[in-house]
């Protein structure tokens, strides 16, 4: 029962924060929603494969950039631009996908970092997407409806998780995590798992993309292709709780709120914090908050003992 | 046992940096049979085993199953088409529990495996029970104790629902009582028509188990037939004790 | 300018990519560990070098050992409080913990140096000789071989002695060093030390090269990553020789296609490497 009330209580509370008509409350809502999507978009890939993709960032940038270019070159509508959006990102997952997700551990890892810079490279040299420059898209709306949209686009990404964690696609997704080579021969077509699972988060990452695009109406390479923006995503998911439903949120509202509070009085301070806390985080809960929670309430302060001993040298 | 062909190898070929690992291997298996497969340390038996299930890609000669070529075929479309086998070094799924480990081979096993989670579960539960593991069922995979975890490879292996089942060493480490548990359980699953391929060090195993054995030395076959004469064989007992006498 | 002097830098430059490159494949290839704060040390190593210069007026050559040491100390103090902890936990969380310690030494270094821009400048900078067309630096020059000196000395020592040969047989099999009566903990504080010894005194010739500031790690890690891949983890010639390569590449993009796509080159050929190359080579990590 309560597994069931507790999310549903959140929803409606978060539904219902633009009743208080605070402005900042609601931007600050929408860039946590949207940072929470792309957490929870990684964690499709990072937390259920243990595939560290730094190519987030690129969908992220593609999802940018085909909404921008349909609503300011195209003149076509928003919801029309999400989906060339998501489609580019769809597409480049796929192929881009073949190739280098045959690669294991940090060599997947370093051959999507490549991916963003090579994107806005590309993108800074088209006309169609202003060069340099960047595109400027109509400023129509009220915030309200962003920080609505970013809320659905959440509830789908968790609800899809919730789904995977529950289905044979994830099962196959989990095995390949724990034992690649038993997966393998256990009849599992692990590509083709791989490079759904990487479609699917490059999905929901354009989309948060294309969303904050026309939030801000503005966009430009290295904005859209930001590597850090990936780094936040894959620390915000990893601090929560990887291949867990809820533990990415919990990861990326917490982060957000500490970089928020932080970042509004000494940035540097911020930053240098933000460091601290991750270096503490990966040595007294390797596993993150959502594991810790229930940890905590088992072994009390020895958790953070266990997490030691199990993993030094 | 029939006079059907269900494996069969032709000069299989593997090197390893220059290492001759499998030289010019070639036998066949027969429907219902159980083979053994025996051979000192470094003979090439696993990587006999890592050639048919997939794992390892041979350099040479061919692979039949069931009078179809399959070289070209990855891991998991040999274990769809019934190929299923155990991992000497064990490899459960350290953070799945021992109900799922094993439910994964019921999920994506024989012709594609079940689609439905609860029926792959059902199917899990009940090997857990053959195999004496029913009571770890809810444990992880790396919380389980050696013998535990051989008996994990033999479930999950089984749960592919194999026509061919490779065995590579299931009862190294076990104790006498174990080893004659394990025995019991290889013995059902060959009466329920499942060929089994064994690679065991065990000789009191192997001599009860065997229709026929086969020796592997250096990589290559240095002997086939049946297991008592096998196993009085000169060149058998030489290629085991030889060592030893260096 | 005359392709022959571009490629000249490309190489003097590449030394030093080379050996810094040796730090990271050093630790990557012992401890499994990718640190991703490798390019932090390097920046570390050239403020240790910039202030021991223009602090103390010490010449930046003799200052090279002063920066390998402080960050080999530096470097087995994290290694055996805070890496040692972790190293057996998932191979992501090493990945993670490097990167919160490079944001970490990042500020720490923009709040104790600021982010103006050092270069090491003793009075011999300027000086060069010129051989028919080709100008060669002499600073640069010098700051090549002495890289060539540094990769030697650490081949030697992993060759040649003890503590080496131990590192070598832990990085076939983490409990080796138990066999060489070395305390595994200790051997891979050590290890760790050596690799982060090495960036500093890498970031010491970058000084005398190029700038530095608080924010150069990050590309710079880059750079050793692909230099480690394109080499070979287990190949330090490969890798001084792949530095050399990267270094050229580099010279010669910059003149004829413009920096920017400098990064996308490198990255694109690591991505290219990375697929042709065999997979099985690429199960181990």
């Amino acid at each position: 029962m309560l597994r069931w009330v507790v999310p549903l209580v959140c929803v409606i509370a978060l539904a219902a924060l633009p009743l208080t008509g605070d402005d900042v409350l609601i931007q600050y809502g929408i860039d946590a929603l949207l940072f929470a999507t792309l957490a929870q978009a990684w964690n499709i890939l990072g937390g259920f494969t243990g595939y560290v993709s730094f190519g987030n960032s690129s969908f992220y940038g593609l999802g940018t950039y085909g909404t921008a270019i349909a609503m300011a070159q195209l003149h076509w509508p928003f919801g029309v631009g999400l989906a060339l959006g998501a489609f580019l990102a769809v597409a480049c997952a796929v192929l881009f996908g073949i190739p280098i997700l045959r690669l294991r551990g940090h060599y997947f890892a370093i051959a999507t970092l490549g991916l963003s810079a090579t994107l806005a490279a590309i993108i800074a040299n088209l006309d169609i997407s202003g060069k340099n420059i960047g595109l400027i898209l109509p400023l129509t709306r009220a915030d309200n409806a962003f920080y609505e949209e970013a809320l659905l686009l959440l509830i789908a990404a968790t609800a899809t998780v919730a789904w995977i964690a529950k289905s044979r696609f994830g099962t196959a997704l989990l095995a390949i995590r724990e034992d690649e080579d038993a997966a393998l021969v256990m009849g599992i077509n692990t590509t083709r798992y791989k490079i759904a699972a990487l479609a699917l988060s490059a999905f929901f990452t354009s989309i948060a993309g294309g969303i904050h695009a026309y939030w801000i109406t503005f966009v430009d390479p290295a904005g859209a292709f930001d590597l850090t923006l990936n780094v936040r995503m894959v620390i915000m998911a990893m601090f929560g709780g990887p291949g867990t439903v809820f533990g990415p949120l919990v990861g990326a509202f917490v982060l957000s709120t500490v970089y928020d509070v932080l970042a509004s009085s000494i940035s540097t301070a911020a930053a240098l914090l933000f460091g601290l806390v991750i270096v503490l985080a990966v040595i007294f809960m390797p596993r993150g908050l959502w594991d810790l929670a229930g940890g905590f309430r088992r072994d009390g302060a020895r958790y953070f003992l266990q997490n030691i001993r199990a993993h030094r040298l | 046992m029939s006079t059907v062909r269900l494996l069969q190898a032709m000069s299989l070929t593997k090197r390893f940096h220059g290492l001759q690992a499998i030289d010019d291997v070639s036998f066949e298996l027969w429907r219902g049979e159980m083979l053994g497969l025996i051979g000192p340390n470094g003979a090439g038996k696993t990587t006999l085993v890592s050639l048919i299930s997939g794992t390892l890609e041979a350099d040479g000669g061919s692979l039949f199953f069931e009078g179809k070529p399959i070289d070209h075929l990855a891991p998991y479309e040999r274990a769809h088409l019934g190929i299923g086998r155990t991992f000497q070094v064990t490899k459960p799924f350290p953070r799945l529990t021992v109900l799922e480990n094993v439910a994964v081979g019921a999920l994506f096993g024989f012709g594609g495996g079940v689609r439905d989670l609860k029926e792959a579960r059902e199917q899990a539960r009940a090997l857990l029970e053959f195999t004496g593991l029913a009571h770890r069922a809810d444990q992880q995979g790396d919380q389980l104790g050696g013998p535990d975890r051989k008996r994990l490879e033999l479930a999950k292996a089984l749960a592919l629902r194999p026509k061919l089942l490779l065995l590579d060493e299931v009862m190294a480490g076990l104790n006498p009582s174990e080893i004659d548990e394990v025995v019991t359980v290889v013995k059902k699953i060959r009466d329920s028509g499942t060929s089994i391929l064994v690679i065991e060090h065990v000789m009191r195993a192997i001599r009860s188990l065997s229709d026929r054995i086969i020796v592997l030395h250096h990589g290559e076959m240095l002997a086939e037939g049946e297991p008592n004469t096998i196993l009085a064989d000169p060149r058998v007992i030489d290629a085991y004790l030889g060592k030893r006498r260096a | 300018m005359l392709l022959a002097q571009i490629l000249l830098n490309g190489v003097l430059l590449g030394g030093l990519y080379g050996l810094m490159a040796l730090g990271m494949a050093l630790v990557w290839g012992v401890l499994n560990i990718v640190n991703l704060a490798h390019g932090a040390f390097v920046m570390l190593g050239g403020y240790c070098v910039y202030f021991a210069f223009a602090g103390l007026g010490i010449d930046p050559f003799a200052a090279l050992p002063i920066a390998f040491v402080a960050m080999f100390a530096l470097g087995y103090v994290l290694q055996r409080y805070a890496l040692n902890l972790i190293v057996r936990s998932a191979q992501l969380n090493t990945l993670l913990i490097t990167f919160g310690l490079d944001v970490v030494l990042t500020y720490l270094a923009q709040l104790a140096f600021t982010a103006d821009f050092r270069t090491i400048n003793p009075s011999y900078a300027g000086a060069n000789v010129t051989i028919f067309e080709l100008t060669l630096p002499l600073l640069r020059f010098a700051a090549f071989i002495a890289a060539l000196i540094f990769a030697a000395l650490l081949w030697v020592m992993l060759q040649r002695t003890r503590l080496g040969r131990a590192i070598r047989a832990t990085a076939q099999n983490l409990t080796a060093a138990r066999l060489y009566g070395v305390d595994p903990a200790r051997l891979y504080a050590l290890t760790f030390g050596l690799g982060v010894g090495i960036a500093g005194a890498a970031g010491g010739l970058y000084g005398m090269v190029s700038q530095v500031t608080p924010y150069i790690g990050a590309t710079l890690t880059a750079k050793s990553f692909v230099i480690t891949i394109m080499g070979g983890l287990e190949n330090p010639f490969g890798i001084v020789l792949a530095g050399i390569v990267i270094g050229v590449i580099e010279a010669l993009a910059s003149i004829y296609i413009g920096p920017t796509f400098t990064d996308v080159i490198s990255f694109g050929l690591l991505v290219l490497i990375l697929i042709l190359r065999p997979a099985r080579s690429m199960r181990t990590a």
